[in-house]
Formats: structure tokens, sequence, C-alpha cells
């Protein structure tokens, strides 16, 4: 008898539609057993991990690092690591969560690990996370250059020691052992792990990474609102908008009403830019540009301004000078005072920028921010 | 097909003749110079008509016409007369007409009119300064001041990109080039408020920048003119003390100018704000409920304007700001 075309093709179609129903019939029957505490077969895993790999190694940018032996980039990222990854991650001192351990794939100890992969691809898993296995994405998918704090850390992970891990991730910071009462009664007992203080400084101490603010004697109207923006998603940040959102309303309140009573008492940062760039900053700065409609940073950063308004003098340059290409980028929030700033940092030049930066970072930091906000002035 | 035209038939009756008289229109010329345009205007509309029945008879002759009258209109001569000799007649002396015409226009300027008046076209709004002759430079926006009967030097200028000068009840148009000043001589013939707007597409809201002209008496406007000297009045109560401590506070003087108070340059000068009767280039009634919801989101009215939007503020703080504003005059 001779096969007739005709039922070839009936014979393709029927084995097309029978796939996804027998699909569909096996996992309609609940056959499969998605246990984690039965884990997967061995030819499951190697081919789940193959394709992890391969998809990594394809989607990977192909984009130029920041230098990741910076130690402002490491000290920011391991601040992060310690509260965001150490829990399922591990860290030198620090035991990988049972609780973790009993997933599947439980989450490796990254000292292993992270050599296996380039800085690319270590910043594309940092930055988009997993599928299928726990692994999150970074909160905040604007902030690049967030991510690549933590690339810098992990490289450096592999050869930290207990000593030397607690000296990146809490900056020295020293807190009493908990006593047992305490122990007992809080509801939490995390080490420090969401101490401001860790990253930001406090009392005499200043921030441990150029990369983050100097929040002593900043406005509290400033930074409340700051603290709600990250919490509400309004500004961009993988590594605020976590610790912003534990926060209580009441706590939020309590933290800036603390940071703006701190008097900073530090030296400004000594000039590594050239005279001329700091006078190119310092008029941009007094002055504006008219011509290409920049106005006067002071007036809305100096000593009278709004208390909404962050004052300036004396805050890191690296710092200033990222937050002003996030606002470029878009990439810095959606909040009333970043359709301010969103406007007038697209009007600066690469040089400008870097000028105004340096000339703040060099300012004595003025005292009037701790003062009382003029903004009610006049109102009875 | 019909009825949907004839649905907007009489639309079209007011949207015509809206064109005719008011603030803006080259058929209610309140100016020597726009009399000018509108005379030679007439004609040419006249005489165009004129030439337009002539060609129309013509082909009808040429069509329907006796045998006699058709070969003629066929012949050498015709086409010599009406191709050649009567356009070169007819546009020689209209080129003629026009010249003489508008003669003030094109002659060399005479002596520099005491007072000028700088106008700078900008994404989407008019900077303004008077030079009074005595060394002042008074800066404004958006609304010109000039004294009736008395011939105003316009020089005009662009930082940007082309923009076009024309209040068409006082004269021609003028484009503001950038790299380039421009000078147009204009005089008000009896005092009134003479609207103007920018007539070379500019951007996004080009339809949204538009300028009034206010020509006063002449003493009148030197009460007005010497009164602009000095600083703008300091704020009536409370309220209005508030809004300047707002206004400098948030920071809108590193853009605006209000002269005693601040020194931005960026923006509009608000000196006199609340003398003015538009805000936003001639495209909202000045009130407070304006000022207020332009300071608030500007985009909304403008978009693509420079001004940020300051939605920062609470709505009594807009008020305060209103407030403040709207009493300096």
């Amino acid at each position: 008898m001779r096969i007739r075309p005709v039922w070839l093709a009936y014979a393709a179609i029927a084995l097309i539609l029978a796939v996804p129903v027998a699909a569909s019939l096996f996992a309609w029957s609940g056959l499969y057993d998605v246990a984690a505490s039965r884990g997967h077969w061995w030819i499951t895993d190697k081919f789940l991990r193959f394709g992890m790999e391969n998809s990594v190694r394809a989607r990977a940018p192909d984009v130029q690092p920041p230098p990741l032996d910076d130690h402002n980039l490491i000290r920011l990222g391991a601040g992060h690591f310690h509260s965001g990854c150490a829990y399922c991650h591990g860290a030198p001192g620090i035991a990988m969560s049972p609780i973790s351990q009993h997933m599947l794939p439980a989450p490796p100890d990254l000292k292993d690990r992270v050599g296996a992969w380039t800085d690319q691809e270590l910043f594309w898993l940092v930055k988009h996370g997993l599928k299928y296995a726990g692994m999150p994405a970074w909160p905040a998918q604007q902030r690049d250059d967030e991510v690549w704090t933590l690339v810098a850390f992990l490289r450096r992970l592999p050869s930290l020691d207990v000593a030397g891990y607690r000296n990146l991730a809490l900056g020295g910071l020293r807190l009493d052992p908990p006593t047992g009462r305490e122990l007992a009664m809080q509801e939490s007992a995390a080490d420090a792990a969401g101490a401001c203080a860790r990253c930001h400084g406090a009392e005499d101490r200043m921030p441990a990474s150029t990369l983050v603010p100097r929040l002593h004697g900043q406005p509290a109207e400033a930074l409340l609102a700051a603290l709600g923006a990250y919490a509400n998603g309004a500004r961009y940040s993988g590594i605020m908008q976590p610790i912003a959102t534990a926060l209580t309303p009441e706590a939020r309140k309590a933290l800036a009403d603390y940071y703006a009573g701190l008097c900073p008492s530090i030296a400004p940062a000594s000039g590594e830019a050239e005279p001329v760039h700091i006078e190119r900053g310092h008029r941009l700065i007094m002055e504006g540009d008219t011509d290409t409609q920049i106005p006067a940073c002071s007036g809305c950063h100096g000593a009278n301004a709004l208390p909404i308004y962050p004052r300036l003098a004396g805050q890191s340059a690296s710092y200033i000078a990222n937050q002003l290409r996030l606002w470029q980028r878009g990439a810095r929030g959606h909040t009333e005072t970043d359709a301010i700033m969103s406007a007038i940092a697209a009007r600066l030049s690469e040089d400008q920028i870097n000028e105004v930066a340096a000339y703040y970072a060099m300012q004595p930091v003025e005292a009037a921010a701790a003062s009382q906000p003029v903004k009610k002035a006049g109102a009875p | 097909m019909m009825p949907a035209l004839a649905r907007l038939r009489p639309l079209a009756v007011p949207i015509l003749l809206g064109g005719c008289s008011g603030a803006q229109s080259v058929l209610s010329p309140m100016g020597p110079d726009a009399q000018r345009i509108l005379q030679l205007g007439a004609l040419m509309v006249i005489g165009a008509m004129a030439i337009l029945t002539i060609v129309c008879i013509a082909t009808w002759i040429a069509m329907r016409g006796p045998g006699a009258a058709r070969a003629r209109l066929a012949g050498d001569g015709a086409i010599i007369t009406g191709g050649i000799a009567f356009p070169v007649v007819t546009l020689t002396a209209l080129l003629a007409y026009g010249l003489w015409v508008m003669r003030a226009n094109i002659a060399p300027a005479a002596p520099p009119s005491r007072l000028r008046v700088e106008v700078s076209g900008e994404l989407w709004w008019w900077r303004i300064a008077y030079r009074d002759g005595l060394g002042n430079r008074i800066a404004g926006a958006n609304e010109i001041r000039i004294p009736v009967g008395r011939e105003v030097a316009f020089i005009l200028t662009s930082p940007d990109v082309i923009h076009s000068f024309w209040v068409p009840a006082l004269g021609g148009k003028l484009d503001m080039i950038p790299g380039r000043t421009n000078t147009l001589r204009l005089k008000a013939d009896a005092p009134g408020i003479y609207r103007g707007q920018c007539a070379e597409y500019c951007g996004g809201a080009h339809a949204r920048m538009a300028l009034e002209v206010v020509a006063m008496p002449e003493a009148e406007f030197g009460a007005w003119l010497s009164r602009s000297r000095d600083s703008a009045p300091e704020p009536a109560d409370d309220m209005a003390r508030r809004g300047r401590t707002l206004f400098l506070a948030a920071g809108c003087g590193a853009c605006h100018a209000i002269r005693g108070t601040s020194i931005g340059a960026i923006g509009p000068d608000l000196t006199d704000i609340g003398a003015r009767r538009s805000i936003a280039a001639a495209s909202l009634a000045n009130s407070p409920e304006h000022l207020a919801a332009f300071i608030a989101d500007s985009q909304h009215f403008k978009p693509g304007n420079r001004m940020p939007p300051f939605r920062i503020f609470k709505p009594d703080e807009l008020s305060a700001i209103a407030a403040y504003l709207t009493g300096l005059k």
C-alpha cells in the first residue's frame, strides 16, 4: 500500500496537537513532584544548569565595567551584600541560613563560584536574577551603577576573612552585643544589619564610600522625603528601597530628625581638581549660565533654600556627579524634586558636572541646614 | 459628503470674519506701516481680480466666442501683448508703486529714535528690554508698552531658532534670526492693545508664543517708564511676604529676575508681572489661579518649555506665591 502525502500531513498535525495535550494531561495528573525536598534528577539538574550558564553567557552585556578595584564601590557593595545577600549566600563569619539551604537549588557559597564568571556575567546575574532558582532581580533596574558596586564586592569576596568582611560590610561599626533580654524581647536582633551608619556614618563618622551621601545636617524634610520616595518606589535604588520599605513612617521621621540634628565637623575634601575647574564650578553654582539656560545651583541649594532641597556644601563629589548623571539618564526617580532637577541636569555638560561636584565637595558644611527651616517664615 | 460640509458652513463665517477686526488683524491697521501694507495689499487684490476677470473672459471667447475674435486671440499680436508686454508693464508698475508706498520702510534708518525696544524671541516667549536713550535698560517680557504717535525701533534677535515678530495691526512681520539683528520701526496711531504672534514655526509651543503691544498716550508712557526703573514694590501683606520668601527659597529667582529681589536671567523677567494682562506669552489670562497652575505644571500649558514643574508646593504655598506675583505692579 502506498503512503499518500496527505496522510503524512495528518500525522504531523496530530503529533503537533498531541504534544501539548499530553503535557497538559501530565501537569493535570499531578504526577510531577514539585517538592524542593526531593531535588532534581541528575539529568534535569545538568540540563537546567547547562541552559542557565549558556543563557547568562549569551546575554551578559558587552560593556566596560567601572574600575572594580575602587574601594568606594567595594565598600558600598559590601554594605548591601550584608543586608541583601548574606542571608542566603552566607559570608565570611556568617553561616548560610538553614532555611535558604533548603531551597532548590540551594544558594551557593559565592566565594567558590564568582571566579567562573566574567565581570559582565556577574553584572547580568546580579541585575536580572535567575528564573526557577529563587535568585531575585535587582529591585531598581535603572540603577546599573549600583549593580556594579556589588560586582566589585564579589570580586573581593574570595580573598576576605571574617575580620576583613566585617570591616567592609559594617564599616568598623561596633555595637554592644545585645543582652539576653534584648535578644528575647526585640522583634529584630539583627546586628546592625539595618543600621544606616554602616554606609552613611553617624555621629562623628562620615560615610564609608564616596558614592554614599553625607546625611549629617541635611534638612529633616529632605531626608524624610528621600526615605518616603525610596519606600514607595518613586526614587530608584536597589539598595535603599528595601531598607526604606522596612521602616515605619515613624521610624523614617525619627531617622530624618536624628541625621538633621547631627552637626558635621568634617574637613572639606582636599581638591584633586585643577583650580581653573574649581573656579568654573564656583561660577556656575553662584551665577548659572544664561546661554545654556542653567540656573545658579545656589538658588536652590544655598543656606536659605527650602528644606525639601538638600544642602550640597561638603557633599562627596562622586556622589553629586553620580546623581546628576542619573538624572540625565532618567534613572534617579520621578519625585517632585526629580522633576525639577532632571530638567536642569539635562542641560549640564560632563565637564560642568565634574566642576560643580568638585567645588561643592571642597566647601565647609554650612551649619545652617540644621537651623530652623525658612519655609514657614511669614506664616503665623 | 455635502451634509458634512454644510454642517461646517456656519463655523466658517465667524472664523473668516474674526480675521477682519480686533486686536490682531491686518484689516484694521492702527499704524502707518500697517496702513501702507493694507493699501498695497488692497491694490494687489483689486488688480489680481481685474486680471482674473480678463483671463476668464478671454478663455470664454477662446472656446465659445465669434470666429473673428477667436482668430485674433490666437494670433501673435495677442500673445505678445497679453503674454509679454502686459505682465512686464504691470509688474514694473507694481514694483515702482510698491517701492514708493513702502519707501519709509526701505529708507535707511532715520536718526535713531529715542526709544528702542529690544525683543528677543525665545522658546516660547519674548524677552524685552527698553532702552530709553538715557542709558537705562529696563527688562520686561511678553508685553510691550509703547507711546502713541512716536516711532519705536524694535531691535529683533533670537538666541535659539528663527522666530518672527508680527503685530499685524501695527505693521509687517520681520524674522528674528539667530546671529543677526533686524530692526523694525513701528508707530501706533491710537491707544489700544495690539496682539502679536510668532509668525515663524519655532517648535512645539509655537502657537502659544504671542505678545501684546500696549500703546499708551505719551505722558502716561513716560510716567510708566520712569516708574519702571525702580525696584519692584514690597509685598503688601503677610501672604505676599510669605510668597516672596517661598519664591526665593524655592529657587525661582535663579531663573526669573524681579528688580531689587532676584537676578535670574533665564526665564521671563517678573518685575511687573502683576501689571501684565496675560501670562505665559499671552496664552493665559493673568490671574492668581493661572499663575499657581502654571507654576505647579507649566508643561501642561506649554509642553516642552524650559520651566520644570514645581509640584513641591502645597496649594496654600502656590496661592502665596501667586499673591506675591500678582502684587508686582
